[in-house]
């Protein structure tokens, strides 16, 4: 290959890539955030002053503000460790030689293959009030007197989407921990036995600590995608009832697509980008004081 | 097998069932409730498989109503016309999923080799940026993204899915392609180059042949994102043009009027190809998304 052709030739493969990202992520954000600087009211076209931090101003003492940022708080613990203990223990018992682990192996991959949007519709439907499945199998074994709200009652709305969430998440977790699990050499197990470990000892002594580092994957990307969920909730609950289940991020679609305020919306969109970056920045410290450890 | 033994298997047994009876049930209730007039889902509880039925299926792929829907007495049953929407929907989701899978496999492969053998000036700065892109939350850009889309003038079209769900795919196929070929033995290529091989040439013959796994389970990856990319879909399609399964799957079952059997037909057709998917590749996707945790 002649030498100006080797030269170019990097910059040739990365540059198609490079512009398609380029096009949706610093052009789109340089937007935004200028649009955050300006009153954005999509009924009011003609008008676009611009009005410093206003936006962010509104949007942080807004009524909801405070509220969502905690219901987002107990969504994101909850699912963080419902998703963290699923993925565990299908791991575990993915990793033993009982028959049925081929069986779950199978299918433990279909709830994180298929849309989102999806997902919550199929719980949705079982969880219904009126003639869900899950009331008719409760109810037919006698284990409920009547049918339960699910997803109209605030605090079964939001045990039932961190159910939701953590059946489309677990798999991830699962089969995460699986990799981790099946890099510990065996011959510590064994060695453990011969020194009379018992499996719970084996477990902190051996499993807890060499799983860390993938403990810790699991946690920033699972952290990351409960603060951001969106397509879930949009179909479950729509956020409600009476805005029980309204993360931060469904605020942020409410402020533009229902009460049209762009404005608000970015403001908003960008204080969890902040946030949401904060949180990884934080992550990734501890996972270097381990790694140094 | 001592007692204690059985004890623990039959504990551990027990545990594997209720996951499965957990992961499984929503799937096979759903495929159930397709199969049943809305009439008997609407009991409490619901009366199951005594007359299941592929009407639904017929109605949504022919437009024949079935009987049960028809008059009875003063009531008639929901339905909806908007069901039909579903298999042209599915297929415009098949057509933007395919040829992002194409241009991800086309556009990421070269570049991942690039970035992973080949030492260039701002290297590390593009590398940096692709995968930092991934940390934009969408729900800001949503806005700007209708605008350039419009200015394009690709508004309801597939090509404006393709293209987003292309930026959206390609960060993670570069960064999972780029681990890979790290991990591919640099000998075989190298001999290749000293006969006189070039850099495409030996990314076609030799190192793509070697890197196959990795390549099906980005592929694959690919393909499930923007198959189940909702909220862009959502915001930059409008009509059966470019709507795809999600969209008009959420529309559907957001509308008052569409009986239960027929949302639940939907979601049994849009849930068919990524569980095939899912299923046809399980060790080849484990693989991937082991590796995406495992390798450094």
């Amino acid at each position: 290959m002649p030498e100006t052709r080797t030269r170019w030739y990097p910059y040739v493969t990365i540059l198609p890539a490079l512009l398609l990202i380029g096009l949706f992520t610093l052009y789109p954000v340089a937007v935004a955030i200028q649009d955050s600087f300006y009153q954005y009211v999509l009924t009011k076209p003609r008008s676009h002053p611009f009005i410093g931090l206003r936006n962010f101003r509104e949007v942080i003492g807004s009524y909801y503000f405070l509220n969502s940022l905690s219901i987002t708080g107990m969504f994101t613990v909850a699912s963080v460790a419902g998703v963290f203990l699923f993925g565990l223990t299908v791991a575990s018992l993915l990793n033993t030689k009982i028959k049925l682990a081929a069986v779950l192996k199978v299918i433990i991959l279909l709830p994180w293959a298929i849309p989102s949007v999806v997902a919550g519709l199929l719980w949705k439907w079982i969880l219904n009030g009126d003639f869900g499945i899950l009331n008719g199998i409760l109810f037919s074994l006698k284990l409920i007197p009547g049918y339960i709200p699910f997803l109209s009652d605030p605090v079964l709305a939001r045990v039932s989407l961190v159910l939701a969430q953590v059946w489309k998440e677990g798999s991830l977790a699962a089969i995460f921990f699986l990799a981790g699990l099946q890099l510990i050499p065996s011959e510590l197990y064994e060695a453990a036995r011969m020194d009379g470990c018992r499996t719970w000892r084996m477990f902190r002594a051996i499993t807890f600590p060499l799983l860390r580092p993938i403990a810790l994957v699991v946690l920033v990307y699972e952290t990351m995608t409960s603060i951001l969920t969106f397509d879930l909730i949009y179909v479950l609950t729509g956020g409600g009832p009476a805005d029980s289940t309204s993360l931060i991020s469904w605020f942020a679609y409410a402020e533009i697509f229902k009460s049209l305020n762009l404005g608000h919306g970015i403001a908003l969109s960008i204080i969890i980008a902040l946030l949401t970056l904060a949180l990884i920045l934080a992550y990734l410290r501890i996972l270097r004081t381990e790694d140094s450890r | 097998m001592s007692p204690r033994h059985a004890v623990r298997s039959l504990l551990l047994n027990l545990a594997a069932i209720v996951l499965i009876i957990f992961v499984v049930g929503p799937f096979l209730w759903v495929a159930i409730a397709s199969l049943q007039a809305e009439n008997d889902l609407l009991h409490r509880p619901p009366s199951v498989i005594q007359h299941p039925t592929l009407d639904n299926y017929n109605y949504v792929f022919t437009g024949k109503i079935p009987s049960s829907y028809e008059v009875k007495g003063q009531l008639r049953s929901r339905i909806t016309q908007e069901a039909r929407m579903i298999a042209p929907a599915l297929g415009n989701s098949f057509i933007v999923a395919l040829s992002v899978l194409v241009i991800n496999v086309l556009l990421g492969t070269p570049a991942a080799y690039t970035f992973s053998r080949l030492r260039f000036r701002a290297r590390g700065a593009a590398y940096n940026f692709i995968l930092g892109s991934r940390l934009m939350p969408a729900m800001a850009v949503a806005i700007p993204y209708y605008v350039i889309v419009q200015a394009l003038g690709l508004l309801d079209t597939r090509i404006s899915l393709v293209l987003v769900d292309c930026a959206l795919t390609l960060p993670f196929t570069i960064w999972f392609l780029t681990l890979y070929i790290n991990n591919v033995p640099r000998d075989m290529e190298e001999a290749g180059m000293v006969d006189g091989c070039t850099i495409p040439q030996a990314l076609v013959r030799i190192v793509a042949p070697m890197m196959l796994p990795g390549l099906v389970a980005t592929a694959a990856f690919a393909f499930m994102t923007s198959y189940n990319e909702f909220l862009f879909a959502r915001f930059l399609t409008q009509s059966l043009r470019s709507q795809t399964g999600p969209v008009v799957i959420a529309s559907i079952a957001g509308n008052p009027d569409a009986s239960y059997s027929l949302i639940s037909v939907c979601m049994t057709l849009g849930l068919i190809p990524p569980l095939i998917l899912a299923i046809a590749l399980r060790k080849r996707l484990t693989e991937g998304l082991s590796t995406s945790v495992t390798f450094r």
